[in-house]
């Protein structure tokens, strides 16, 4: 196969690997419109300087507690990650992982497709 | 199977740094690696039991980010001679640290919980412990609900003290519970131990009140409070029914028995 060939037959892998990425993102938006109207605006308030230490675990609601339980352990995992810990499905935990986003007691990191949680302790050192 | 044990109480005085120093040296007698760190920071007391005063690295160190686990750690060779390891992990006795360890913001806390939970890679997985025990300071302070976090198991000394009982009860259900973490009971310092209607009516708390396992039930042994911190049982006195029962519980332990 000549070089312009093999290019010409990437592009549309490319596009569709795009669309399927913006569709992600796009269903991890959803997912936290969707779990705001579950639970209301008023739970997940943002915290500016929130940290998730073990008073703030003890403080949040169970279903959340154990997400962040889960990346406590993990110390940074995606939401695949901790649906195989938790055993709930990976769309409830992406939806709970980014309500903590919006709390402030986790950071969000993409690497290529993948999003990434974390507790950012070290952030005040 | 390798755990990190966390040895907690409501309140103080139910015997668990004894629990927690003969336990671990159990555990290493059968040949296993086994830390243990002494988290109670207001009343620090692993390097006298363990005769180590003359100790200059401390536990409070590597919580502050200042040193590695791997200095922190001391091996207790000479004092507890074991088939396997015991090393152990100080608190600082100065009333300095103890006042700057009161101190703490929830920040530290929250740093302090992430050292935690990293000794699993770090002694667990990469100098291949086999057993972390962490000696808890009583009641719901800071360090203690970092420990119970970041342990496989929690260990919960007890006695027959009415507030004692009514406490555990509450931290069962308020903080173990909710950290969905594996829980025992030691009931200790039990008096009239031998007669069946006591282990029975104990054995009936367990069950009904504190609804988790009851791994052990010690008597009140006047030989223990007679030497006064100055002999780990397992050690020195190996065919005490104290050492006895310690040594039951570490089986139930290491057979996952909970």
């Amino acid at each position: 196969m000549k070089k312009n060939e093999l290019l010409l037959s990437k592009k549309p892998l490319n596009v569709l690997e795009k669309i399927k990425e913006n569709l992600e993102r796009l269903n991890e938006k959803m997912e936290i419109m969707i779990e705001i109207q579950r639970h209301g605006k008023k739970e997940l308030q943002a915290f500016p300087d929130a940290s998730l230490d073990v008073m703030t675990l003890l403080s949040l609601p169970d279903h959340l507690r154990k997400t962040a339980m889960t990346i406590c352990r993990c110390g940074r995992a995606t939401a695949q990650e901790v649906s195989s810990q938790t055993k709930r499905a990976r769309a409830v935990e992406s939806a709970y992982l980014n309500q903590l986003v919006i709390m402030g007691y986790l950071k969000k990191e993409r690497k290529g497709r993948k999003a990434y949680f974390y507790a950012d302790r070290e952030k005040q050192e | 199977m390798k755990k990190i044990i966390a040895v907690h109480s409501y309140k103080g005085g139910t015997g668990k740094t004894a629990l927690s120093v003969n336990l671990a040296a159990s555990l290493a007698k059968r040949g296993k690696k086994v830390a243990i760190l002494d988290l109670d920071f207001r009343a620090p007391s692993l390097f006298s039991i363990l005769k180590m005063e003359n100790s200059t690295v401390w536990l409070n160190d590597y919580l502050n980010g200042a040193s590695t686990i791997n200095k922190i750690l001391q091996d207790t060779n000479g004092k507890i001679p074991s088939n396997g390891k015991l090393f152990a992990g100080l608190a600082n006795p100065s009333t300095e640290a103890i006042r700057d360890m009161s101190a703490k913001d929830r920040k530290w806390e929250m740093r302090a919980l992430g050292r935690l939970l990293s000794l699993r890679n770090s002694l667990l997985k990469e100098e291949d412990f086999d057993y972390i025990l962490f000696d808890t300071s009583p009641g719901l302070q800071y360090s203690s609900i970092n420990a119970i976090v970041a342990a496989d198991l929690v260990v919960v000394a007890t006695t027959g003290d009415r507030s004692d009982v009514n406490g555990t009860c509450r931290m069962l259900q308020e903080l173990y519970n909710l950290f969905e973490k594996k829980t025992g009971v030691v009931i200790n310092k039990v008096l009239d131990a031998d007669l069946d209607s006591k282990k029975e009516e104990l054995n009936k708390r367990a069950k009904d009140v504190y609804q988790v396992p009851l791994l052990g039930l010690i008597p009140c042994f006047c030989e223990v409070l007679r030497a006064e911190g100055n002999l780990i049982f397992v050690q020195d006195r190996p065919d005490h029914p104290f050492t006895k029962i310690i040594n039951e519980i570490a089986t139930r332990i290491e057979k996952n028995e909970i």
